[in-house]
């Protein structure tokens, strides 16, 4: 056994207790507000969420350099690899948001679980390493991923608020998180993070273009991949039109949101089922 | 700034939703660009989008009011204008260089050019050197380097180094290193009849992938086909790492021509009917691929000036609201304080 996969699974209990954490410190809320606990509702929970997150972060960094060093390249070439950094960006970009924006903390409920989709699918894989490609050298290929790791995490918290917004529908999850601000206010940051997200997908785009045109002689060729981050483009670009142009309600934003998300967790996710390589035929 | 209804509803926000759709689906459709597929797919939506955005430039306050936003939509307009016009006026092809020879713009192959490419490919002048191609084990390409020496107009000779993603670029045409190379026998086929010889080099196909069929054919002026076939020692190990380098290859040619078979190193010769031929010596080729596209540049800052009126236009609305927290503070004190003895146990 490779050792970055025994940091592999350290990172990832780190974040299964994160997750762990998160829910008791929304239930924790939910008993609170009903007055079935006599407890002290404070931030510890939190606190505790937050440290797990950090941790996972830190121990998945290390896996990460322990595998650069052994392969001599970063996380950018195969499906194991890919799943990995993506888990490292998703959980650090996600933390820091979540120790900036005490609002977000609540949505750990819903964003750590689907952390757990690349996490338990890394886990099927066979620890494998293919060279890097020679046009894989390149510096915009930084700044593409580096584009598309807060484009993915920006979708992720919007979906997360979007997330409580559905799951207050429900009475038994709207005490959950009746402490949080209304649902509208909740839309309101959940498109905040939108906008972001589309900043930063048009950012990687771009970067991509440049690479795509140093590498492979041609800025844009309708691969798998590129058609893929371009439907999503249009979908995030054509949500947020509709969000700022007409008055949809709350929950048709949310609708969006998740449907954004979704298209761009495929994009990430299923396109390498599809291709195998981040963008087959031209590595 | 413009004040006409029809001009308003073209630059109707619903109408951009119309075209994004649209062009999703000339998107979905253009996926791996299948041969079957019309670029009209792609056109129509993109003029119907342009349409609508110059009309929602002029017509609409709510974006020529708004700096950030007016740069955005001009910047996508721009963006799709240029796309045009690059299409129009692009230039491909591919191009086969044997070691030591000067570009030759009539020799290109699989040349695609928009009509209204006007460019300056005969001008161009390199002339290619060696290259060497690094392999890790298990024989996957890593990287290429090109050896080329450049001319400017006076003659001066520059040498560089090309490969990959640093492509060769002169007079706006870029020259990409392909996977595509090999090796080729440099050939001499002295007439019979004493007629004026013929040098020229004939390429065996790509090198390693297909290093189980180096061989190829060719017909003398008045003679009988040709068939050859090289035998190459260039060190390849598949299990560990190589590096391709033709300048240590080495290859004997066997040439078949009716029943007489001989194999030739180089400087040796051999007669066959109709000639003398003469394996003068062995030398490499390899393929590039050239990409010519006037509007790189703009493209590039129209879509940098793209995202920055919209991030300038979003600005506003990404900046948090400190009151939206203070609410969610208090509420959460809220909280803590109905929780029964919760203050004296704090």
């Amino acid at each position: 056994m490779f050792v970055e996969v025994l940091w592999l699974w350290a990172g990832l209990a780190a974040y299964a207790i994160a997750t762990y954490y998160a829910f008791r410190s929304v239930a924790q809320y939910r008993d609170a507000a009903t007055g079935m606990t006599s407890e002290i509702v404070s931030h510890s929970g939190e606190k505790r969420v937050l440290f797990f997150m950090m941790a996972g972060v830190v121990l998945l960094t290390i896996c990460m350099i322990v595998r650069w060093l052994r392969i001599d390249h970063g996380p950018f070439v195969d499906l194991f690899e890919l799943l990995i950094s993506q888990l490292w960006s998703l959980g650090l970009i996600y933390a820091v948001s979540y120790w900036r924006f005490p609002l977000l903390r609540p949505t750990a409920v819903i964003v750590l679980p689907m952390l757990w989709i690349p996490g338990l699918w890394v886990l099927t894989l066979e620890v494998s390493s293919i060279p890097n490609p020679p046009t894989y050298f390149n510096d915009w290929k930084w700044a593409h991923v580096g584009f598309g790791k807060f484009f993915l995490a920006f979708c992720l918290i919007g979906t997360g608020l979007a997330g409580v917004i559905f799951a207050r529908m429900h009475p038994y999850f709207a005490r959950s998180f009746q402490f949080m601000p209304t649902d509208k206010v909740l839309d309101n940051y959940a498109w905040r993070f939108m906008l972001l997200a589309l900043v930063f997908e048009s950012l990687m785009l771009i970067a991509g273009a440049v690479w795509a045109q140093d590498a492979w002689g041609r800025y844009w060729a309708w691969d798998a991949l590129e058609t893929s981050a371009f439907l999503n483009w249009l979908l995030l670009g054509a949500a947020i039109h509709a969000r700022f142009t007409y008055n949809i309600s709350v929950r048709t934003g949310a609708i969006l949101i998740v449907l954004v998300f979704v298209f761009a967790f495929i994009t990430y996710f299923g396109i390498p089922f599809y291709s195998g390589a981040a963008h087959k035929g031209v590595i | 700034m413009v004040k006409n209804n029809v001009f308003y509803s073209l630059g109707s926000p619903r109408l951009a939703m119309v075209g994004m759709a649209a062009l999703a689906i000339g998107a979905v459709l253009s996926y791996g660009n299948p041969d079957t597929v019309s670029i009209w797919v792609l056109i129509l939506p993109l003029l119907f989008l342009a349409v609508n955005l110059l009309m929602a430039i002029l017509t609409n306050p709510r974006i020529y009011k708004r700096h950030g936003l007016l740069l955005f939509h001009v910047g996508l307009l721009s963006i799709v204008i240029l796309s045009a016009i690059g299409r129009l006026t692009h230039f491909e092809a591919d191009v086969e260089m044997v070691r030591d020879t000067v570009f030759d713009s009539t020799e290109v192959l699989r040349a695609k050019a928009g009509i209204w490419h006007d460019g300056t490919l005969a001008e161009v002048q390199f002339q290619q050197g060696h290259y060497t191609v690094d392999y890790s084990p298990g024989l996957v390409r890593g990287k290429t380097k090109s050896y080329i020496t450049v001319f400017d107009p006076s003659g001066v000779a520059t040498q560089k180094i090309v490969g990959d993603d640093t492509p060769l670029v002169l007079e706006g045409y870029r020259f990409y290193t392909s996977f595509n190379k090999g090796f080729a026998p440099i050939l001499t086929w002295q007439p019979a009849d004493g007629g004026e010889p013929l040098t020229g080099a004939i390429p065996m196909p790509s090198y390693p992938l297909f290093e189980y069929k180096q061989d190829n054919q060719w017909a003398p002026p008045d003679s009988e086909q040709i068939d050859f076939w090289l035998r190459l020692d260039t060190g390849l190990t598949e299990d560990e790492a190589w590096t391709l380098d033709g300048r240590h290859a080495q290859g004997i040619l066997v040439v078949k021509s009716g029943d007489q078979r001989v194999e030739l190193r180089p400087g040796e010769s051999t007669k066959l009917p109709g000639g003398v031929l003469v394996y003068e010596q062995l030398t490499t080729w390899l393929g590039y691929k050239i990409f010519y596209d006037p509007t790189l540049f703009w493209l590039f800052i129209a879509s940098v000036l793209t995202v920055v009126g919209m991030t300038a236009h979003f600005w506003r609305k990404i900046t948090l609201d400190i009151q939206d927290q203070v609410h969610y503070k208090q509420k959460k004190m809220r909280i803590q304080s109905a929780v029964p003895g919760s203050r004296e146990r704090a």
